[in-house]
């Protein structure tokens, strides 16, 4: 039991980190829909496993990978926002999940499984499973610090950094595999339905602090962080849905944040000479 | 002039370029070969393809018909190298104040754009210092790029484009926002400093502000085509 705790306060600061920073650059992209296909392409591989016996997590990855790989393309090949295809792919994604949840064997819908597939579950949180949030924070975090000069442009301006001859195309896909990445294996512990708070509220406390790009994913990195790691404990002690306890947390710091932001500026106010 | 297949900084051989889904080209035809080392003035009223016209060669816009070759590069094939070499200022490009990016890192991003994985190094971060001052802009450094004027703004983008010390300079229409003043100091001392360097500049212009400059080649288009090309015998000391 109390393996299980330190296991899941270790995973909350791994995966709400990454999905933190992720969903701070994916903001600034204005790619804020793309977690929802890749979710909810985590949540169909999933319910597939259901139906057929087979790993969740193995076919949840697989589906959300292939997500984040066609996504940028497919956006290209049909000319339309990358926002949209996500939200054409969700919509698709979701009648999959639904499929493969009915036609699952037996009842498969009061099952532990589902409930963990909707909510989240910290027993969901196994080694293996740290090993791969290990894996992808280590590959995130040398991504983002030996292209930081390239990807801050980028993040400035898309159409200025091609110009300069920046290979955008391969930086936008890399961030969208990335983005697949960290939200499947966040998706774990919050549910399909909940991942999100992860990807959006640390993005938007961060702003409230008026930094630079680079503080700005590194103190979304922090609040998701400290988000899923409250929020894990907050389930733990009170037994309630690990997404929803995360859910709740980073709103907690979110008004933080909003709160200090304001004070920070009214006192630089009242600070100033007459 | 040196001899050789670098003589052009710029040829074009009946280039046509759409817009995705329209029907007619946004240029149409055209057939170009600017110089290197030269000043080339690209005016004609709005919606002549001026614009089009430097998006084609930085192929940001596709071709549908024609050769394009940029400092000696054939362009899509070869578009990573010459836009290495190249600098672009947007028309009409400005930023809301939330940007969350300072005017010496908007400046740096220049350079990172051509360095190995866009790190900089220290000289680097003094080239951009020097950017920065040479267009009077240093003490505005550290505030954030939003937060400044539409002029300032232009000018910080000026500025990232010559830390660059690019080959072949594209301007689309840099003045709009630039007071009388800097914009004489630009065209009497950075642009001849330039040439002097051997760099090419392509500057669009729709109005007499470019009545101070001294262009070697002035190209006037009309409705997507080059309607006149005005040769003019300037002399850039070497
Ligand atoms: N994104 C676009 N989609 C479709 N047509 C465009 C687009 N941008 C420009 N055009 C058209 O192409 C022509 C040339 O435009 P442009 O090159 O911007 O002119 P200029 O820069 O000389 O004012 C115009 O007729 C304009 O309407
Ligand atoms: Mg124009």
């Amino acid at each position: 039991m109390f393996m299980l705790l330190i296991n899941s306060i270790i995973s909350g600061i791994l995966a709400g980190g990454l999905c933190g920073a992720v969903g701070a650059m994916c903001n600034r992209l204005r790619l804020t829909t793309i977690a929802f296909s890749i979710a909810h392409a985590a949540l169909a591989g999933s319910a597939l496993a259901l139906t057929l016996g087979a790993d969740m997590i193995s076919l949840a990855i697989l589906f959300a990978l292939i997500s984040a790989t066609i996504l940028g393309p497919l956006a290209d090949q049909l000319r339309i926002p990358l926002d949209l295809v996500s939200m054409i792919l969700f919509s698709m994604y979701n009648a999959l999940t639904f499929i493969f949840i009915l036609s699952a064997p037996g009842q498969v819908l009061m099952t532990e499984s589902v409930g963990q597939l909707l909510w989240g579950s910290v027993l969901a949180i196994r080694p293996t499973y740290i090993a791969y949030l290990l894996l992808t924070f280590v590959i995130i975090l040398a991504f983002l610090t030996l292209f930081w000069g390239k990807i801050n442009s980028l993040l400035f301006d898309i159409k200025l950094a091609e110009a300069e001859g920046v290979n955008v195309r391969i930086y936008k896909y890399v961030i969208l595999i990335i983005a697949g990445a960290a939200i499947t294996l966040a998706l774990r512990m919050t549910g399909g339905f909940l991942v999100f708070s992860l990807l959006y509220i640390p993005a938007a406390a961060s702003l409230q602090l008026q930094a630079n790009m680079k503080w700005i994913i590194a103190a979304s990195w922090l609040l998701g962080s400290t988000s899923a790691s409250m929020g894990l404990l907050m389930s733990f002690l009170y037994d309630l849905p690990a997404g929803s306890c995360i859910t709740i947390a980073a709103l907690i710091i979110l008004a933080g944040a909003s709160v200090y932001s304001r004070l920070r500026v009214s006192l630089a106010v009242e600070g100033r000479p007459r | 002039m040196e001899e050789g297949p670098n003589r052009y900084a710029v040829e074009l051989e009946s280039v046509s370029t759409y817009y995705y889904g329209e029907k007619r080209p946004a240029i149409q035809n055209i057939n170009l070969k600017i110089d290197v080392g030269s000043l080339a003035l690209i005016i004609g009223p709005n919606g002549a393809g001026k614009t089009t016209l430097l998006e084609t060669v930085l192929g940001l816009l596709r071709p549908r018909e024609g050769r394009i070759k940029v400092l000696g590069y054939r362009i899509p094939k070869e578009v990573l190298k010459a836009r290495a070499l190249c600098a672009y200022l947007p028309q009409d490009f400005m930023k809301p104040p939330m940007e969350p990016f300072t005017a010496r890192e908007v400046v740096a991003m220049g350079l990172a754009s051509n360095s190995f994985m866009g790190m900089l190094s220290d000289d680097d971060w003094r080239k951009v210092d020097r950017s920065l001052e040479l267009l009077g802009m240093l003490e505005y450094a550290n505030k954030p790029f939003g937060k400044l004027s539409g002029g300032q703004q232009q000018k910080i983008l000026l500025a990232r484009a010559l830390v660059r010390e690019p080959k072949l300079l594209l301007l689309d229409e840099p003045f709009s926002a630039i007071d009388q003043k800097t914009r004489s100091y630009i065209v009497s001392e950075v642009f001849p400093d330039l040439l002097r360097k051997g760099c090419t500049i392509l500057l669009v212009s729709h109005d007499s502000e470019s009545l101070l400059i001294n262009p070697s080649v002035i190209i006037r288009m009309r409705d997507g085509f080059v309607e006149q090309v005005i040769i003019r015998n300037v002399h850039v000391a070497h």
